[in-house]
């Protein structure tokens, strides 16, 4: 007893001597912070928008800093929050500064040149993918001890084999001698990251938390952002940033390089500039019409006897507009329809189904640079198999009724007239399960009552279809095409590698995304590209919308 | 018709259905997996085969290289396999003059030039047939001497029974049937493996997609349980700003992405093709809800027995998510392993320190466009890895699928 209360105002005043220490560390983070601002504003030799950011963020974290003294001063508990909140973002920035420094971001590269040699680094993940497919059984029957242990140690010889093999060792060792050769900046971010933890222990012990009268709301709150940092992190540097920044480089006419002078709308002026010209004669050349120095012609049109000429500044980005519109409208029909035909018939609760299912999900899970190779080789106009079955069946038909049908021969991917097809047919393919499994789902969830109830009423299996599915599946159908149209209106990778990235034959095949890799990473206009990823995003949008607000009128409001 | 024999009637119509579909979606797979193991002359050939095929050839003593087979007709009218011996011996069809002076077209021989002589001696003898002047040659038939014309010219060869080398035939190479066997070459893989630094390509995807895993699993479950478990002040918008984020194109951020790893001097090397994917919004999602049907008397009761939110998060969140971790590793396993655009940004075509399989197999496709079996091997090392994950993990994968679209 005697020794606890002299003990306590011991205690009390060690935690009173750590918060002075708090007080003064943040008025003096707060004049280094103010400080580095400066210099960032100062050494900066053009004003661009990173620095003024950098220089932004700094002030912020001053003001928060000097806040946080003052309020720790006064034992507030918001001080507490506020010395973790800037103690926490500067400990991180010291961290992966330092791991930027030394060079450990890149050591990713010299460790894919030795993991080539590291059979033991294969073995390892396939020792940890196995441990993750084993835990999965844990959800109905545990794992026995003696097998989890296993795997553990498993992992852990893959895991050390890999870091020996791979040269992960010598690749940690030599980090003490990147801290000689590398000057000053390792160490002193060093010191940064060791005091601004020692901060951070200091404020987050119990003991001051009860000295600022913290309580156990507070701590959840701080828990909750802390466990959200490493996410909100990625977010904000990989996601919100870049959205943002993407909006105004919209604005620009950045070249890439040094060129980024704010042009205010003109990139979306230049796309959507279009002309329309009375002919004289529907054959009279573009360039008695319109000014062709502006103007490219996009098509001429008769309306009611008179002949015009439509014209487009930018004609590729119409072109790509009207193809991927068009594939749109191909290919999610082609990947939704046969999908509800094929969930209907999943349903049926027959043995295997869920053989038939996994077999229509595979080609979902495979890259589309693959699958477009395969499809490639199948289009072949001489010897794929498409054309040969076409053939075959003409061959067929000719022989049984007599007919005299022509084989067609076409040319698929070389024809301009049937290249978009042809990468419609693809990717309906490949989008076609993964449709049917949403589908199923979705039947699977609709009572079996109201079936029973239909028969009751005498419906045929036709009405109950159209009565009783139809309407229940709503949900499912509006997610499903809200899905499958996003991935249509993105198409990519399919077009980039039938095509050899040229959106041929001709311009058939020039989707918007693809039109945007052009501008933005051949023509290095990324201006001018951000400017057209935001038209598709709007695309993108109006379409979803304009699918939900449509489903919504059908079907009344359901939750979504 | 009965009840039973209507049902039995559908079911085998959906078996049909079903079926054809299942054709349909794998054929693909076969071409490709069935043309990875052909020579790339067997690719082209016509009709497309599915199987890879080569010629018999049979080693004949005497005879110093393997001899191809092929089915010729001999003169009995027997179809034999036969080994061709030589080629390029300029034959002629013979037939006889009939009553009327014209060729018999239905008693015809072919006989080497050598072999037959000008009828005549001296003088060349000549007979007119269809109004033009043609030579008339003695042939051999039977032991007999015919007087003959010749109908054509051509090029046979000269085949032997393997099985009886005194039978031989003649025959015309190009129009006779090889006999073939089914084969495989699976050289091509190691022959794409070794070319344009396809190894170099598979060690990058399989890191890159390890530590893209890795790392999402612990945003994720970090970020979920924050979402699930812990209040804070905005911790609802953010949710559904992140719930907003689904909606924007990938190609909206490419490129201030791009720009982003100019800035710190990450273009063409691996830490581009990771770091940015470390954050996602599904995964977050996908986790948070499934850490909000965990029951929340399990962590109060942890609480009060002073266990950090740590200690709880590892010790009963982590250990009951299993099927939730399954799904999320296998959603980014192929979403890093099958992702073509970012890299084909970020990476230089031609720069194989940080190549990942995707560009590689675009690059192959230029390169290897006289060897559809080489490309379509390395189109067969992309995709069968991720479809081994995906059958191991299907049963969750396809569940949280088909959840998350009930749930929109």
């Amino acid at each position: 007893m005697i020794s606890a209360t002299t003990a306590l105002p011991s205690g009390r005043r060690r935690d009173r001597a750590a918060l002075t220490v708090l007080t003064v560390w943040h008025a003096a983070l707060c004049v280094l912070l103010m400080a580095g601002a400066l210099a960032t504003l100062a050494s900066a030799s053009a004003l661009d928008l990173l620095t003024i950011a950098l220089a932004v963020v700094q002030a912020l974290l001053a003001l928060g800093s000097a806040t946080a003294a003052a309020l720790i001063l006064r034992r507030n508990h918001l001080g507490r929050t506020l010395s973790l909140v800037v103690n926490y973002v500067l400990f991180l920035a010291c961290l992966i500064g330092l791991a930027h420094v030394l060079g450990l971001f890149m050591g990713l590269d010299d460790l894919a040149d030795y993991m080539a040699r590291g059979v033991p680094f294969l073995m390892g993940a396939l020792f940890i993918v196995g441990y993750f497919v084993a835990a999965t059984e844990l959800r109905e029957r545990p794992v026995p001890v003696a097998r989890r242990t296993l795997g553990q140690v498993l992992m852990t010889i893959g895991a050390i084999g890999f870091a020996l093999t791979a040269g992960v060792v010598p690749a940690l060792a030599s980090i003490p001698g990147k801290y000689v050769s590398s000057g000053l900046l390792p160490l002193a971010l060093t010191a940064g990251a060791v005091v601004l933890g020692y901060m951070l222990w200091s404020m987050w012990r119990g003991e001051s938390a009860r000295a600022m009268g913290a309580k156990n709301i507070h701590s959840e709150r701080l828990n909750g952002w802390l466990f959200l940092s490493p996410n909100l992190l990625g977010f904000t540097l990989f996601f919100a940033g870049p959205l943002l920044f993407s909006l105004y480089v919209s604005f620009t006419n950045w070249d890439s390089f040094n060129k980024r002078d704010w042009v205010g709308l003109d990139n979306y002026r230049r796309m959507f500039n279009l002309t329309v010209q009375p002919l004289a004669a529907p054959d009279q050349p573009a360039n008695q019409a319109m000014d062709v120095q502006v103007y490219d012609e996009l098509f001429r049109v008769n309306l009611l006897g008179q002949s015009y000429l439509i014209g487009a500044e930018d004609k590729r980005f119409w072109i790509s507009l009207r193809n991927t519109l068009v594939f749109g409208l191909l290919a999610v029909p082609l990947a939704v329809v046969p999908a509800l035909l094929l969930a209907t018939l999943l349903n049926s609760r027959l043995p295997g189904m869920r053989i038939y299912r996994t077999l229509y999900f595979i080609p979902s899970v495979a890259a589309v640079v693959g699958v477009a190779l395969i499809w490639q080789w199948m289009y072949n106009s001489q010897v794929g198999w498409i054309n040969y079955f076409i053939t075959s069946a003409v061959n067929l038909i000719n022989s049984v009724f007599g007919t005299n049908i022509k084989d067609p021969q076409i040319r698929w991917l070389a024809d301009s007239d049937y290249a978009l097809l042809s990468v419609v047919i693809m990717s309906a393919w490949q989008w076609l399960g993964f449709n049917t499994v949403l589908f199923l789902a979705g039947l699977q969830t609709i009572p079996r009552e109201l079936y029973e109830a239909a028969t009751v009423d005498g419906a045929n299996p036709r009405q109950q279809f159209f009565n009783v599915t139809l309407p229940m599946l709503a949900p499912t159908t509006l997610y499903v095409l809200i899905t499958t149209t996003i991935q249509a209106l993105q198409v990519f990778d399919q077009v980039f590698i039938v095509s050899n990235g040229t959106g041929g034959p001709g311009t058939s095949t020039l989707t918007m995304t693809l039109n945007l890799y052009q501008n933005g990473f051949q023509s290095f206009r990324q201006g001018y590209a951000s400017a057209l990823a935001w038209v598709l995003f709007v695309v993108i949008f109006a379409f979803t919308l304009f699918q939900f607000r449509r489903q919504r009128r059908a079907s009344g409001a359901y939750d979504l | 018709m009965s009840y039973r024999a209507t049902r039995i009637i559908r079911a085998v119509l959906i078996y049909v259905i079903l079926t054809l579909f299942a054709a349909i979606m794998l054929f693909p797979f076969l071409v490709m997996l069935f043309t990875s193991l052909k020579t790339a002359s067997d690719t082209f050939s016509y009709p497309p085969r599915l199987l890879p095929t080569e010629q018999v050839t049979v080693e004949l003593p005497g005879f110093d290289r393997p001899l191809p087979l092929y089915y010729i007709v001999v003169e009995s009218g027997e179809t034999k396999p036969m080994a061709l011996v030589e080629e390029n011996i300029r034959v002629g069809i013979f037939a006889p003059l009939d009553a009327a002076g014209r060729p018999d077209v239905n008693n015809t021989v072919i006989r080497r030039f050598g072999e037959v002589k000008v009828a005549g001696g001296a003088t060349p003898k000549e007979v007119v047939v269809g109004g033009q002047a043609v030579p008339v040659y003695e042939v051999e038939v039977n032991g007999a001497i015919a007087e003959m014309v010749v109908l054509t010219r051509t090029v046979f060869g000269r085949f032997i029974n393997p099985a009886n080398p005194n039978e031989t035939a003649m025959a015309n190479v190009r129009l006779s049937q090889p006999v073939t066997r089914v084969t495989a070459h699976p050289e091509n893989y190691a022959a794409v493996v070794n070319l344009l630094g396809f190894d170099r390509a598979l060690t990058n995807t399989a890191m890159i997609t390890i530590l893209t895993v890795i790392g999402q699993i612990v945003t994720s479950v970090l970020g979920g349980y924050a979402f699930a478990r812990l209040k804070f002040p905005g911790r609802d918008q953010l949710f559904l700003l992140y719930l907003g984020t689904v909606m924007v194109p990938f190609v909206v951020l490419i490129i201030p992405l791009y720009q982003l790893m100019v800035v710190i001097g990450w273009v063409n090397a691996m830490p581009a093709l990771i770091l940015p994917w470390l954050y996602t919004a599904y995964g977050t999602f996908l986790m948070r809800q499934f850490f909000i049907t965990i029951p929340k008397e399990i962590e109060e009761a942890a609480l009060i027995d002073g266990a950090s939110r740590w200690s709880i998060l590892m010790r009963i969140f982590i250990p009951a998510s299993a099927p939730a971790l399954a799904t999320l590793a296998t959603f980014t396993f192929l979403y890093a392993w099958n992702s073509f655009f970012w890299p084909l940004v970020v990476v230089n075509t031609g720069n194989t320190r940080a190549q990942v399989l995707t560009l590689a197999l675009n690059v192959l496709r230029g390169r290897a466009s006289d060897s559809p079996n080489l490309i379509l091997a390395g189109a067969a090392i992309a995709i069968i890895p991720p479809t081994i994950v995906f059958i191991l993990a299907q049963r969750y994968y396809v569940e949280s699928v088909t959840s998350s679209g009930v749930k929109g």
